[in-house]
């Protein structure tokens, strides 16, 4: 355990320098950068556009965004956070305009209502009916509730990186996770055999 | 935690509720594992960086309009709404304002000296007692022109032209002392005095009633005195 901080610290260190390079127009950082994180920001882009294509450009929305504000990260907090706070927040706008230009319904709900799991992958069997509920119930979540659920086990973030990303703090970001594990469990209990 | 959930069944099947909706997450994962493996991952950050270079090197443009700046594009609405309600307001305003008519406080942009002001009231003066003089002479002319006392007369004094012209007099007597022109203020009070006279007597004038008259004007040669009053006014004009 004791090792962890000593590891966070040296990787910081070298992203802070990585940072530095590209904002000197550095091209080999900028690539380094994106091979490290380019997954990780798909994940969390597709887990809220069910769109490979239109994930895909919100990865390079978020790179090329970094590349315009890598001076504007704060040394000492994460970086990946950061990075995948800002991915969210495309993924977000993203989605909304997509929605605005199929005139579609949801454009006007609050942000609390935004499906994050929208596409209905369905098919004959039960195992695909049981993952529809399962992502129409997470869409029906309470907005940070969602997110924490979907950075949580889509992006596989730990608690710490989640409160970073979202700027709420440990606690809070496990009470809501349970709050969503709790939520989602009385949905589904009828799909799954369970008692309410 | 293990040892509770032995031994507390309801625990027990709440966490293997828990369990069983937690593995459906793997199912989106499963998914979105599949959607990323058709990702060439060693050539998009080549073309990230290319955008971002290429991007980097354009030359920073000027706003196209220098006011953009001043509200993000979701309140360009609300800009747009006031400019047109200051459009509108002030088209308003211009209609209402320019109705024809001095207000008070405008300026009119005209100005005058005092004593521009005073000769063109001087001058006003001198017109309205020339004017004055003229009337009352043609009234008296008409009187006395007519063969003595009869319709002629009586009708003259019903046209009311005297009346009118007591009427000015009351108007005329502030201007003549205003300019001390005291000799036409002399003569006007005469045919004043003369006129009120006359609409005091009755409309059937007598013989004597009209010789009376007759000789007030004649003798003081009220007639010659207007004239040269007249041709003393014309002759300052």
């Amino acid at each position: 355990m004791s090792d962890v901080p000593a590891r966070r610290e040296v990787e910081a260190a070298e992203i802070a320098a990585l940072l530095e390079r590209i904002q000197n127009g550095d091209r080999e950082a900028f690539m380094t950068i994106i091979r490290l994180y380019q997954q990780k920001v798909f994940v969390m882009a597709y887990s809220i556009l069910r769109d490979r294509e239109d994930a895909l450009d919100a990865v390079q929305e978020t790179f090329l965004r970094l590349h315009q504000k890598a001076g504007l990260f704060r040394p000492g907090r994460s970086f990946q956070a950061w990075l995948l706070q800002m991915a969210k927040n495309i993924s977000i706008d993203s989605y909304r305009r997509r929605r605005r230009k199929k005139q579609d319904w949801e454009t006007s709900r609050p942000i609390e209502e935004i499906p994050i799991a929208v596409e209905d992958r369905g098919g004959d069997s039960a195992a695909s009916d049981l993952r529809s509920a399962f992502s129409r119930s997470v869409e029906t979540l309470a907005e940070r509730q969602r997110m924490v659920f979907v950075m949580r086990h889509y992006n596989e973030l730990p608690f710490s990186e989640i409160s970073e990303a979202m700027r709420i703090s440990i606690g809070t970001a496990k009470s809501l996770h349970f709050k969503a594990v709790q939520n989602l469990r009385k949905r589904l209990a009828p799909v799954l055999g369970m008692e309410p | 935690m293990a040892e509770h959930l032995d031994k507390c069944p309801e625990c027990r099947t709440e966490a293997e509720a828990v369990e069983r909706l937690l593995q459906e997450t793997e199912a989106v994962r499963a998914e979105i594992r599949a959607a990323a493996a058709y990702v060439d991952w060693e050539t998009l950050p080549g073309l990230i960086a290319d955008r971002a270079m290429a991007a980097s090197r354009k030359p920073e443009r000027a706003p196209s309009r220098p006011w953009g700046w001043l509200l993000p594009l979701r309140m360009r609405p609300a800009l747009a709404g006031l400019i047109a309600g200051l459009v509108v307001g002030a088209a308003a305003m211009y209609f209402v304002l320019r109705a024809p008519g001095a207000r008070p406080g405008q300026d009119l942009g005209f100005h005058a000296s005092q004593e521009f002001l005073d000769r063109a009231e001087l001058e006003m003066a001198r017109r309205n007692t020339l004017d004055y003089l003229e009337k009352s002479q043609y009234v008296l002319l008409d009187v006395f022109g007519s063969a003595g006392a009869g319709s002629a007369t009586t009708a003259a004094l019903r046209s009311g032209q005297t009346r009118d012209l007591l009427a000015r007099k009351k108007y005329l007597n502030g201007q003549l002392e205003r300019f001390q022109m005291s000799k036409a203020k002399a003569i006007c009070d005469q045919i004043e005095m003369l006129f009120r006279e006359l609409s005091e007597i009755s409309e059937e004038m007598s013989a004597a009633e009209f010789e009376r008259i007759r000789d007030f004007v004649e003798e003081r040669q009220l007639l010659l005195k207007i004239n040269l009053v007249r041709k003393e006014l014309e002759r300052e004009i």
